[in-house]
């Protein structure tokens, strides 16, 4: 029976041949073409050209998801209804392009909002309005068995709207960008939409998907190639000095590998060493996105497995902190090796996120006062994605790090800017809390985004009691006559570690806390 | 129907509609709002709604939670309560919530005030016997109120037993002394708010998003 698989053998081993010299042509085209430019730094300016066409591609798909079967007899409606519909597309358009001219970034507010945004007005105000119409006195401190309407009306009202369940989901777009992960409101599909979205699917998996991995592949095994090989020479500082290059060089694959368009503003203002630099998290990319541009030492939890290996071989050429698991609830013993990393001159300024957790880039959520403890000097950085490109926000709850990382992969780019700002130090009689929330304020309103006082942990936790209790003083408070228009107490810090609650006077109530209008 | 409504792939929507008087587009978002609280899910949980951090920080919000897995509150005469609701419960309940529409009639206005107030006797009468007792209504004061600070643990039951014999005042007038008041009827209560425009007041202020003016 020999005579009979002989041929198929021959087949395959002529497939097997056919394969590797395709694979070998792959990757040499791959390495002239992107990895040997991507390393010396040097940039064809495709990227740019890319951005532009898939702009203009967005734009047409949001004309044709709009147009809807128009039926003869009702033409002249529909037609008004389209004809508003494209001067909204084009008036929208006509700001950003203003916009961007003036090198500003915009935000645009969800336009699916449900409740109308009233004036923000203190608990005494709202309830003498809710009172007014019931007659009696509305200066008499009384308790009133309407009352509870007030409690009522906004409890369905933050069922209906609140300000922070909305930031721990992907945000939604105006117009849809062919990527059916983000299609939330977009059901108006007609032949030729379809066929656009197809042509997506198939240059996104077919084409940029392949390559990406590639290029991530490649990167990360240079990585630990190289340092290994480098951590071989006897002469320290040439090691360093080298050490330093290759992960320059596996960054900057890195970034390619995630087709990331990175614009840096202000560079004058880059973190120095002896400070600590703070951003806004969205997702584990803002650390690359940063260490492309600058050297930091990170800060984290000391993992196993290919991550280890890469915390390894980091730690070759520059001092990063890393802890072991026990380690890291003692905050006493955190604090301290931050402060010594930050005294010595010598070493690189530390990356730190104070938020602790992923947000949806729409809005900057309440800092963890643990290091801004440290005497020293802060760095602000904003860091602000386009999401018509890719949505770069980890619902962590929702996918893991390598679904994550290929759903990255897999989106058209991934746009951001990245503002450094002015450097800030903790002015006198200013407490951990309050320079806390100056830098978050600063960061927020370089980056377009809304100041919120809640903490991120509420992905997880729950609410604390003390808040329910809070309300309940305050209304207290109005019956038995104390309240004044003007000075209320709304407690709204809540700390992980630390139960102490933060006085903070402010004026409007908590669902109500946008500082940044747009 | 007009060219802006996302209507087809929701063929539901249009009973809805009718049934609750949202828009479309109201329904939509409300829809996406469910979605959103339920993770995706069919049903809400309660334990849907604890994941709220401002009606966290409610003093009532144990009761505004019951009120939504109230079948009292779903209009289809039903009693007792449930442990999970459906979209259509949702917006059912969000309903009690809409403001009075221009053109309405004074019968509908009437029914629409007799509506929210029921929702409101509904909170507060939780064991459904159609009376609010002293003890029920202690109850919802003592959440309201704040059991340290400014007020003390007996103050709440002296508002609540104030509040009670103002309104064996109104709706009984003068009492024998050892008659027995036995609770607020749903009557009484509607006696006792008789000045108060809920239908005005009782409102969630819902954006106006009627796009019927520009398709007509």
């Amino acid at each position: 029976m020999s005579w009979f698989t002989f041929p198929v053998d021959n087949l395959l081993c002529r497939c097997l041949s056919i394969s590797i010299t395709c694979l070998q042509y792959w990757l040499t085209l791959l390495f002239v073409f992107i990895i040997v430019p991507t390393v010396l730094g040097v940039s064809f300016g495709v990227c740019g050209l890319y951005m532009r066409t898939l702009l203009k591609i967005f734009e047409v798909s949001g004309i044709l998801s709009s147009k809807k079967n128009i039926r003869p007899t009702r033409l002249i409606s529909t037609q008004r209804a389209y004809l508003g519909r494209n001067i909204e597309l084009w008036a929208t358009s006509r700001i950003e392009k203003e916009a961007k001219e003036k090198n500003q970034q915009l935000y645009k507010p969800y336009s699916n909002g449900i409740i109308a945004k009233a004036q923000p007005s203190s608990l005494q105000q709202e309830l003498l309005e809710v009172r007014g119409s019931a007659g009696g006195l509305p200066s008499e401190p009384e308790f009133e068995m309407v009352d509870i309407f007030f409690f009522c009306r906004r409890g369905v009202e933050s069922i209906l709207d609140d300000e922070v369940t909305k930031r721990f989901s992907a945000q939604e777009l105006e117009t849809w960008n062919l990527l059916t992960r983000s299609n939330y409101n977009f059901h108006h599909f007609s032949m030729r939409l379809t066929v656009l979205w197809g042509l997506g699917i198939l240059i996104r998996y077919g084409v940029l998907l392949p390559v990406r991995v590639t290029l991530a592949a490649t990167g990360i095994s240079l990585l630990l190639v190289f340092t290994a090989l480098v951590g071989l020479l006897p002469n320290k500082k040439l090691r360093f000095y080298l050490c330093e290059k290759v992960h320059l060089m596996c960054y900057r694959i890195c970034v390619r590998a995630l087709t990331a368009i990175i614009t840096y503003h202000n560079r004058e203002n880059k973190p120095k060493t002896g400070g600590i630099c703070v951003s806004n998290h969205t997702t584990p990319i803002d650390v690359i996105i940063l260490a492309n541009d600058g050297r930091y030492s990170m800060v984290g939890q000391v993992h196993g497995g290919l991550m280890g290996m890469i915390q390894q071989a980091m730690t070759k050429s520059s001092p990063h902190i890393w802890f072991e698991r026990s380690e890291v609830k003692d905050r006493h013993l955190v604090a301290k090796r931050l402060s010594d990393h930050v005294a010595d001159k010598t070493k690189q300024p530390i990356l730190i996120f104070p938020e602790g957790t992923c947000i949806n880039n729409t809005s900057v959520m309440m800092f963890k006062k643990g290091i801004f403890e440290i005497a020293c000097t802060v760095y602000p950085v904003a860091i602000k994605y386009d999401p018509r490109f890719g949505d770069a926000f980890w619902n962590s709850s929702k996918f893991g790090l390598v679904c994550y990382l290929l759903r990255m992969m897999s989106s058209w780019a991934i746009v951001c800017s990245v503002w450094y700002l002015p450097p800030m130090n903790r002015e006198e009689g200013e407490d951990a809390v309050q320079f806390a929330n100056r830098v978050k304020a600063a960061i927020a309103a370089q980056g377009g985004l809304v100041d919120l006082i809640w903490d991120g942990g509420l992905k997880r936790a729950k609410v604390k009691d003390a808040f329910k209790e809070e309300q309940q003083k305050l209304y207290s408070k109005v019956l038995v006559g104390e309240q004044e228009v003007g000075d209320e107490r709304d407690n709204t810090h809540s700390e992980d570690t630390n139960q102490e609650e933060d006085e903070r006077i402010q004026l409007p109530q908590m669902d109500n806390e946008d500082t940044v209008n747009v | 129907m007009g060219a802006l409504q996302s209507v087809p792939g929701h063929p539901e929507y249009v009973d809805l509609a009718e049934k609750t008087g949202f828009s479309f587009e109201q329904i939509g978002i409300l829809h996406k709002r469910f979605k959103q609280l339920s993770h995706n899910e069919d049903t809400l949980l309660r334990e849907h709604f604890s994941k709220i951090p401002n009606l966290e920080c409610n003093p009532i919000r144990s009761q505004i939670i019951g009120a939504f897995f109230d079948r009292r509150n779903f209009r289809q005469d039903g009693e007792g309560t449930v442990e999970e609701i459906g979209f259509e419960e949702f917006l059912v309940i969000m309903s009690h919530f809409r403001p009075p529409t221009l053109h309405m009639t004074e019968e509908q206005r009437e029914s629409v005030r007799r509506d929210k107030l029921r929702f409101l006797f509904n909170m507060h009468d939780t064991d459904n016997d159609g009376t609010i007792t002293l003890e029920e209504y202690r109850h919802v004061v003592e959440e309201l109120l704040s059991l340290s600070e400014a007020m003390e643990k007996d103050t709440a039951k002296s508002i609540a037993d104030a509040a009670m014999l103002e309104v064996a005042s109104i709706s009984m007038g003068h009492m024998e002394p050892d008659e027995f008041y036995e609770g607020i009827t749903f009557e009484h209560f509607l006696k006792l708010l008789n000045g108060f425009e809920i239908e005005s007041r009782m409102n969630v202020r819902f954006l106006n998003m009627d796009t019927t003016t520009l398709c007509k």
